[in-house]
């Protein structure tokens, strides 16, 4: 049995929800034998991989859902051994090199020349080439990005790419030339709403009104985490009614947690308080950047209006610290501090003129 | 002829004469030669012109020696060869004193040929008669009898007159009077053999034995008094040695081994030992642990075993020597018990976490129980472990070292501190002055100061200058400690220099003019530099300075320009390490360096160790372990459900949506619930609860908690991302135990139910084949069939095991374990019927001939084929 969220996911194009332009403009992609490579891009939990799998359902049928998993091992320069899950049909193969890590070009590297060297040996196929998915593509390093390029032109007759990322901004000017460009956007609150009273439909309950809005105001846009979100919902109170108050992840709270303690107080005692909260979060493996954003907004959010902007500056600058360094507890408390400081000097009306 | 030999000092023209005069003569006259050292080589000459020697060396040995040879060459009689070979023996000072040892006798000589000159001739000439005048007889080696006249006497009768007479014979030959040149020699030769008996006295200790053993050693406590340092210390570390008296040596009663028999006699141990069986000196370098294990182990009558850095130290090693070593009681050879030392425990090898490494041997040597009623006549079983009956001492220098983690509980810990320095000085000008070597106490006290007591590194600096100065200064010893200020310091000490200023004794000690102490930056760069662990250190000042400045109104100014500098060496240690460009290393110090001016205060609490940084970085290993385990579920279920879960597999959503959501979806408000009486929608809500579960193969394991609690865990235990601060989330209840005993028991029963499947599947895809079951396609049919027959009815385990028997009855005709034939017991039963449907779907439709090697053996119909 799988979670609403795989349950209810669309199989293909024509069933899609919402951006029905983009489906239909897949669809004449799809059948125009002229398949570019793409690159779909948008905020987490639009739908690209949906959007993904419909669209090479289009191309090739059936088949593409006969998945199998393999894992792939492959020796580092160093001898060390990554170990790289990809999961396959006949027709084409989903990789995700950033599990890599700094080795993600090794992976591109092997995995697309040996598939691009072959050539679709299954006759029937609808289309002569294969398809490689590549996921998190923005976190693909430079060299593997490099690696890609030429791999991308040279192998055309035989493979297409398809890169799925957050963000066009980390990718190399070529890689995105070379591409299609097909942004997911975000569901608007209504698409949501239909969507969440599709799920309750299939899944047999009816949806209070209330619930749905509330899950949609929640979940920011984010279509995977407002599905998780209802069903987590159900499971707990199953009749949806009275007072439902919809559950934050608790890295959330803790992290609006930390943004209050901050705000409330400014104290080299609340700064070693703030510390142990932030490796507390680290130490449950949420990304830092994404500590530093969320903690940011809330701090936003409960600040004066004229500190807003600098609060965010420097929450930028020393989120791009971070992707720098290495131990980014110290580029947190950096952050921290600084909050505090113009916090402090806003609260006291001193002149900021010296701290920058 | 006499005058003529004196006249050897004069001018060299006479020597021909000499030498033509004869080969008797010619002698007397090189031992005249050798009264003065100026003098001796020209002796030499004319004799080595004559040809009478060939091996005389133009030094004074060489002169007396050809003096010696010359004798039985040149005279045949006993008695001259009898007074050169009295020489000998006299010169038994070393050779260089050979003048001083000759002066008396050749003066005699000399003065012999001024007074009787027939006499001396005759004697060579004839020997025989002068024998009776002679009153000494001596045998030598060879056994040749020697005779030798009492010449002392002769010597003092005659030298004045001897050398009046020659003086007036022969004029002002000399420019000084022989007397006098006699007296000079004799004065300076006194005063050089005192200086002599000086050095020989310096020499005795220095030179022969002293040459070859460090004065370490040489000043090496033998003694339980003679112990310096901390006493408290000394007699801590021997009141527990002396606390394995009753185990070691037995009481008095010399009951020693009687206790063995009667065991639980005593609660504590049965064989009276300390509660802890290790003791662990700790402490820096050069304060005399090693030595003070010894001193107190031989004074408490123990035989010394010790095992220290030079010698493999694997877990190997406690089995193969310790462990025989402590079990018999003593070494080889020897009578005395025996006492372990482990020197230098710290660098044990192997000191992993694995059950193999030395540390975790040695403690659990200490763990093992003294086996109950061992009677003293009985025979031991030899792979019995015996309990340890002997002391051990460990010597470490940082016993906050993380291999003797371990260790730390079970041992009585002793920690080494620097004796006051004055106890230090004060030894060290007793051995100054045994040593002979001036050292005022200023010097000595700057030395003890530089070393930080370290009363070895303090000797050893002593004895190096003693072999190039004589006295011992404190510039001399500024310039021989170059070295030790630059010692490797730990990354504790670098912290505390960074955070606190110097004393006013420390700057003192190193010598530093007052200007100097202002001066820090290439001071703790190169200290900072000279820990060799940038990182550790950094992350040392981060964790410290935000205890700093507590009451500082605005401490957002230092602690911003503090975070900017860490980011800086944040930012230039992964340029280098990411890189590989370790050109940056260099410049690491120097960014650590600005927190002496921003934090550095007087009289701060000095630094300690943090560990949030190393236990956080732990808790994330655990919890990216989890993780993995999580997306291992995630992604067998994706092979099981057509690639469903796998798009909640990636990093961020992973963390971010899935771990949050799933522990609330799996946690649902279910009361406790009696299997058979539940409501149907409770029923619905755990039906679906226990297929995710199953799925995700998310399970519910039951553990006994120490107080023997039974409760359930959830496997892999992702509940932990929901539980921040040690708290879990307040929406999501833990579930009561009845409730999880519940659902864990439905969990197992479906994914016993899948796996079942698994075989059967393959099973089944024959049946579609060839035999044309009922059942459409595997996909579809078995979920209904498996829904029925595990959630209507309530019974979960007894439907388990049907199940499974079904499994068995489908390919088989039904059999008892015995292989009989049985008819189908629970007929009666409602589920019965049902399982009998399901049979009849399972009825076999081709024979399975079991042994044959044609294994499956199958009817097929043509129709199959077409």
């Amino acid at each position: 049995m799988s979670l609403w969220v795989d349950q209810f996911r669309p199989r293909t194009l024509d069933t899609l929800h919402y951006h029905k332009g983009l489906s239909e403009r897949l669809k004449s992609l799809a059948a125009s034998g002229d398949f570019p490579h793409m690159l779909f891009y948008g905020p987490s939990g639009a739908g690209k991989k949906t959007r993904i799998t419909c669209t090479l359902r289009q191309l090739f049928g059936a088949g593409v859902e006969k998945l199998k998993i393999d894992q792939r091992v492959f020796l580092s320069p160093s001898k060390r051994k990554l170990e790289i899950n990809i999961v396959q049909s006949n027709f084409h193969i989903e990789i995700t090199p950033s599990e890599a890590g700094s080795y993600d070009r090794l992976v591109i590297q092997e995995i697309l020349k040996e598939i691009a060297q072959t050539q679709q040996v299954d006759l029937n196929a609808k289309q002569r080439f294969k398809v490689v998915i590549i996921n998190e593509a923005d976190s693909l390093s430079r060299d593997a990005q490099a690696a890609l390029r030429r791999t991308m032109e040279k192998y055309m007759s035989n493979m297409r790419i398809i890169l799925c990322a957050n963000s066009t901004s980390r990718l190399i000017a070529p890689i995105k030339s070379r591409c299609l460009l097909m942004r997911v956007a975000a569901p608007s609150p209504t698409e949501m709403h239909d969507v969440l009273k599709f799920v309750s439909k299939r899944a047999g309950f009816d949806l209070p009104e209330e619930v749905s809005s509330k899950i949609v105001d929640d979940s920011g846009g984010n279509l995977r985490k407002a599905i998780l979100v209802l069903e987590a919902l159900k499971m707990q109170s199953p009749d949806l009614t009275g007072s439902i108050t919809i559950a934050k992840p608790d890295w959330e709270t803790y992290c609006n947690k930390v943004a209050d303690l901050i705000v409330s107080e400014q104290s080299p005692a609340r700064v070693m308080e703030v510390r142990t909260k932030f490796y507390e979060l680290l130490s449950h493996c949420i990304p830092p950047t994404v500590i530093l954003k969320t903690v940011a907004e809330r701090v936003v959010e409960r600040v004066d209006e004229s500190l807003k902007a600098e609060i965010m500056h420097w929450a930028a600058f020393y989120e791009v610290r971070m992707r720098v360094g290495n131990k980014k507890i110290y580029h947190l408390e950096a952050w921290v501090v600084k909050v505090m400081s113009l916090y402090k000097h806003f609260f006291y009306d001193i002149d900021m003129s010296g701290f920058d | 002829m006499a005058f003529v030999a004196n006249g050897l000092l004069g001018p060299a023209t006479a020597l021909s004469d000499i030498i033509d005069s004869g080969s008797s003569s010619s002698f007397s006259f090189g031992s005249n030669g050798l009264l003065g050292p100026s003098t001796v080589n020209d002796s030499n000459v004319p004799e080595k012109d004559t040809g009478i020697t060939d091996q005389e060396t133009p030094d004074n040995g060489g002169t007396k020696f050809s003096f010696i040879e010359n004798r039985p060459l040149s005279d045949p009689a006993p008695n001259s060869s009898g007074s050169s070979f009295s020489f000998a023996p006299n010169g038994l000072l070393s050779s260089t004193q050979d003048d001083a040892e000759d002066l008396p006798s050749v003066s005699q000589m000399l003065g012999l040929p001024s007074r009787t000159d027939a006499s001396l001739l005759s004697n060579s000439s004839t020997s025989s008669s002068f024998t009776p005048r002679l009153s000494v007889r001596a045998t030598t080696f060879d056994g040749k009898t020697i005779y030798m006249r009492k010449k002392i006497k002769k010597t003092r009768d005659t030298l004045p007159g001897g050398s009046s007479a020659s003086s007036r014979r022969i004029g002002n030959l000399l420019e000084t009077p022989i007397h006098r040149l006699m007296d000079d020699i004799s004065v300076a030769e006194a005063k050089r053999l005192r200086d002599a008996d000086k050095f020989a006295a310096i020499r005795s200790n220095s030179n022969d034995a002293p040459e070859d053993t460090l004065w370490v050693d040489r000043y090496r406590p033998q003694r339980f008094v003679d112990l310096m340092g901390n006493e408290r210390v000394a007699r801590e570390t021997m009141a527990w040695v002396k606390q394995w008296d009753w185990c070691v040596f037995g009481n008095k009663k010399g009951k020693k081994r009687t206790r063995d028999a009667d065991e639980n006699a005593d609660e504590q141990d049965e064989y009276h030992r300390p509660r802890e069986k290790l003791l662990l000196l700790s402490g820096p370098p050069g304060l005399g642990k090693t030595t003070l294990a010894h001193v107190i182990a031989r004074q408490a009558g123990y035989e010394v075993m010790e095992i220290n850095a030079s010698d493999a130290r694997s877990g190997q090693v406690v089995e193969d020597r310790i462990r025989p070593a402590l079990e018999s009681g003593s070494a080889v050879g020897s009578t005395k018990p025996v006492l372990l030392i482990i020197d230098e425990i710290d660098g044990a090898t192997g000191a992993g976490e694995n059950s193999n490494s030395f540390v975790h041997k040695l403690v659990q040597l200490t763990y093992d129980r003294p086996r109950k009623k061992q009677r003293p006549g009985q025979k031991r079983d030899p792979n019995a472990k015996r309990p340890i009956l002997r002391p051990i001492i460990c010597i470490c220098n940082d016993q906050n070292a993380s291999s003797l983690a371990k260790l730390r509980p079970v041992a009585h810990q002793i920690r080494f501190s620097r004796p006051a320095d004055i106890h230090t000085v004060r030894r060290l000008r007793e051995i100054c002055e045994i040593e002979g070597l001036k050292a005022d106490s200023r010097a000595l006290s700057t030395l003890v100061g530089v070393a930080r007591g370290d009363l070895r590194g303090c000797l050893n600096t002593l004895q190096f200058i003693k072999s190039r100065n004589e006295d011992v200064t404190e510039s001399i010893i500024r310039a021989a400690t170059v070295g030790m200020k630059e010692a490797e310091s730990s990354v504790i000490s670098v912290l505390n220099d960074l955070f606190s200023p110097m004393t006013k004794k420390r700057v003192k000690e190193l010598g530093m003019s007052e200007g100097d102490d202002t001066k820090y930056v290439a001071r703790l760069s190169q200290e900072v530099d000279g820990s060799g662990r940038e990182s550790a250190i950094a992350i040392g000042c981060f964790s410290h300075y935000a205890t700093l400045c507590r009451h500082d109104a605005d401490f957002t100014g230092k602690y911003q320009q503090a975070n900017e500098w860490l980011g800086d060496f944040d930012r230039f240690s992964s340029a280098m390490y990411l890189d590989g460009d370790f050109a940056l290393n260099q410049y690491l110090p120097y960014l650590l360096v600005p927190f002496y001016p921003l934090f550095q205060e007087r009289g701060t609490p000095r630094v300690e160790r943090s560990q949030a940084d190393w236990e956080n970085l732990q808790l994330t290993r655990t919890n990216e372990e989890i993780y993995k385990s999580l997306s291992r579920c995630l992604r067998t279920a994706t092979v099981r459900h057509g690639g469903d879960y796998r798009h909640l597999v990636s990093t961020p959503v992973l963390q971010l949506e899935f771990a949050p959501f799933i522990n609330r979806i799996i946690s649902p408000s279910l009361r406790p619930v009696n299997s058979q009486v539940i409501r149907p929608e409770e029923r619905a809500l755990l039906n679906r609860l226990v297929d995710i579960m199953a799925s995700l193969e998310l399970r519910f394991v039951q553990e006994r908690a120490e107080d023997g609690q039974l409760s359930y865990r959830l496997d892999p235990p992702i509940d932990v991302f929901i539980t921040y601060d040690s708290k879990r989330a307040g929406d999501i209840a833990v579930s009561r135990y009845a409730v999880r005993h519940f659902v864990a028991q439905e969990v197992d029963a479906r994914l016993a139910v899948r796996d079942s499947e698994v075989v059967e599947k393959g099973k089944r895809g024959k049946h579609d084949l060839f035999g044309k079951a009922s059942i459409a396609s595997g996909g579809d049919g078995e979920r209904p069939i498996n829904g029925i027959t595990n959630l209507s009815n309530a019974n979960e385990p007894s439907n388990k095991r049907i199940k499974l028997g079904k499994v068995d009855i489908a390919d088989k005709p039904p059999t008892d374990f015995f292989g009989r034939p049985i008819t189908t017991p629970s007929a009666t039963t409602t589920k019965a019927a049902a399982r009998k449907n399901v049979e009849k779907k399972y009825r076999v439709s081709y024979r399975f001939a079991e042994g044959n090697s044609a294994a499956v053996r199958k009817h097929v119909k043509v129709s199959m084929f077409l």
